[in-house]
């Protein structure tokens, strides 16, 4: 998952930074509004995180102006003030949630999740296919019911394949997402990560939840949930 | 406080002396005038007398028409007397001429137009230095069995008359001049007498100023009535501001030195501070500034009546919290008409609503109810109610508790309500909390309100 993170004060830019990629998201900082824009622009991310109170551009003009661009991405506002005229000016320019400053961090991650989650048309926290299932809040997978060991990365592409839905998803995109800038696109990594994940997700081969698109990439194949699955 | 522009007493002056000067000048002029015109008109009656008695004197002899020497009497006998006659032919031939003229040789202007018989001819010529008034009267006279046109003149020096105008005008002058200088001293009286409440205002503010009085009088005239008023509210409020401002930062920085002694200790004595410690105390402190910050910059009650629609405030929140809470798919009705409004800040509306409601959107199931009615002319009555688990009665006087130090007060909901219960507090109203009929909370506010004029409608 890739997010855009516009904050002006560095120590909390470092801190929120620094959570999140420990939280396992790739990370593009932005210290203005103009910054802001310009990443806004040139990728397309999984979810924004933008303070109001930004030097150059407002906050709130750029999530309007971003809006305006059909740039869709979930944003989530940080706002210094408890002012609501902020919140709502922020909400009204197209922002999806809001948080106030001071926060927990888990607080964000918490709001973070639920943006993408509900981005991709997900109601609740547990992604469910079959008998499969994937809770975004506590980050597990379970196969009917039994926990699946997963490294970070394999959760991170299969979290990003079942967000996408029926879509197929490039190994660019994959890439994109799941990886900083200066990841050598040659390689042949993801084909490795989703040759191992399907082995934990679908061990006897029988379901191919992990759809191989060729020439194309990789759609992750819905099943309605099941009970099985949804209980946990 | 005229910084730029004249005073109020110097304008008032100015613009009384200029009607003043315009009006009596236009008085003199047209009183100078009409004193002329009757000058004028006396010294023609004067010659038409001196015509008609030449013309009674005059007699035919054999020789003839003359003019018996008994006949000019008085004035027109002696020389240079200012009055004189003379009978000349149509054609310019001298028949008689008053002794007055004769003997000092006094010439006759020419008439300056045509004269037909019958005609009188008044003018005033210079030609023939002095000036004077001439009356010329041509008739057909018989003459022997002929007739003869005839002119007789009479003419007086106006010297006199002159002397009698530039007397009147002295006369008139000086006597516009006085009612000019008495309605002067009258206006200066009047405006001084008038502006005096002014002039109180001016001191007793700068004695406001000064720190020798808290409020203006109370015995100002009507038309100063309301602002003496809207001053002293202003005052009054900007006074109460301060005071919240000074609470507020004692208050934080009271509750803010409890937390900063732990931490420092706890910094100080261990190896491994207690993490779990340290956040408590960081909450504690978050919660203080928030809640006196948002405390000191509330706006409080606006002197001037400024109404702010309650239903489009309320409908701009909700669906902006309808965003960030979309999955939850809450319904929200609002009741009430567009007019009723709230009579303050806008902000703090906003604040306040925005607080209510969000707690409301938080703790809901499904529904959130919003209903506003204007309470008589001045009041406003704002209900939100949700069916969510409500607040236990037993907290219901903790979570309002004014003026409670954040730091003691509820976490979570507490925050925001007692933030709420503060500005509902500046404005003089009132924070009801209960269980709604819905199942989970209601709160019912009682703030200061008004109609928006229905046109006035966003």
């Amino acid at each position: 998952m890739r997010l855009l993170v516009v904050e002006d004060e560095q120590a909390l830019r470092d801190q929120l930074t620094g959570f999140l990629k420990q939280q396992g998201y790739v990370v593009d900082e932005a210290v203005d509004g103009e910054e802001a824009l310009y990443y806004g622009r040139e990728y397309e991310y999984d979810a924004a995180i933008i303070d109001l109170g930004l030097p150059r551009v407002d906050g709130v003009e750029v999530i309007e102006r971003l809006r305006g661009e059909e740039r869709a991405f979930p944003v989530l506002i940080l706002t210094a003030r408890s002012h609501w005229q902020d919140k709502v000016r922020g909400l009204e320019a197209g922002a999806d949630d809001y948080l106030t400053k001071p926060f927990h961090m888990e607080e964000l991650a918490a709001r973070l999740n639920a943006l993408m989650r509900r981005a991709a048309g997900f109601a609740s926290p547990v992604l469910s296919s079959g008998d499969l299932s994937l809770d975004t809040a506590r980050k597990e997978v379970r196969l009917a019911g039994e926990l699946v060991e997963l490294t970070a990365f394999e959760y991170k592409v299969l979290e990003y394949l079942m967000l996408s839905g029926d879509r197929v998803v490039s190994k660019t995109e994959l890439t994109d997402h799941l990886y900083e800038q200066d990841f050598d696109r040659d390689s042949n990594v993801i084909e490795v990560f989703i040759g191992r994940l399907r082995k934990k997700i679908d061990p006897d081969g029988s379901r191919k939840p992990i759809r191989t698109v060729r020439g194309q990439g990789y759609r992750f194949a819905m099943v309605p949930a099941t009970e099985a699955a949804s209980g946990s | 406080m005229f910084k730029g522009s004249l005073g109020l007493q110097t304008r008032l002056l100015l613009l009384t002396l200029l009607v003043l000067g315009a009006s009596l000048s236009l008085a003199g002029w047209v009183l100078d005038r009409s004193f002329r015109a009757s000058i004028e008109a006396g010294a023609r009656e004067q010659l038409e007398l001196v015509v008609y008695a030449v013309m009674g004197a005059l007699e035919e002899a054999d020789s003839g028409l003359f003019v018996p020497a008994d006949a000019a009497e008085g004035s027109l006998s002696r020389p240079e007397s200012g009055l004189y006659a003379r009978v000349r032919s149509e054609m310019g031939e001298l028949i008689w001429r008053s002794p007055s003229a004769d003997l000092s040789g006094v010439e006759f202007a020419p008439e300056p137009g045509e004269l037909a018989p019958g005609d009188f001819l008044f003018f005033e010529s210079d030609l023939l230095a002095p000036n004077r008034y001439y009356l010329s009267y041509s008739v057909i006279w018989e003459d022997r069995g002929d007739e003869v046109g005839l002119v007789f003149t009479a003419a007086a020096d106006t010297t006199p008359f002159d002397a009698q105008i530039g007397e009147f005008r002295r006369n008139l002058w000086l006597g516009l001049a006085g009612v000019a200088f008495v309605l002067m001293l009258v206006q200066l009286i009047a405006v001084r007498v008038g502006l005096r409440p002014v002039r109180v205002m001016a001191e007793e503010v700068a004695e406001m100023e000064a720190g020798q009085r808290s409020t203006l009088g109370d015995d100002y005239p009507r038309e100063l009535a309301g602002l003496a008023e809207n001053l002293d509210r202003f005052v009054e409020n900007e006074t109460a501001s301060r005071a919240r401002y000074r609470n507020a930062l004692d208050d934080l920085a009271h509750s803010l030195k409890t937390p900063l002694a732990v931490i420092r200790n706890a910094l100080a004595d261990e190896a491994e501070p207690d993490r779990d410690l340290l956040r408590d105390q960081l909450a504690r402190m978050e919660t203080s500034v928030s809640h006196q910050l948002a405390r000191a910059v509330s706006s409080g009650p606006v002197v001037v009546g400024h109404l702010v629609g309650v239903r489009a405030v309320v409908e701009r929140l909700s669906k902006a919290l309808a965003t960030a809470y979309r999955d939850r798919g809450i319904d929200v009705r609002i009741n009430g008409s567009p007019e009723i409004a709230f009579r303050g800040d806008e902000r703090d509306l906003l604040e306040m609503l925005g607080n209510l409601l969000e707690n409301a959107f938080k703790y809901t199931n499904s529904r959130v109810q919003v209903v506003c009615e204007n309470t008589g002319e001045l009041g406003l009555a704002i209900s939100i109610e949700d069916d969510g688990p409500g607040i236990p009665a037993s907290q219901q006087q903790k979570v309002l508790a004014r003026g409670e130090r954040g730091d003691t007060a509820l976490q979570g909901q507490g925050i925001g309500l007692s933030m709420v219960a503060d500005l509902v507090g500046v404005y003089g109203g009132e924070l009801r909390l209960a269980a709604s009929a819905l199942g989970g909370a209601a709160v019912a506010l009682e703030l200061p309100g008004g109609r928006l004029p229905s046109r006035a409608q966003p």
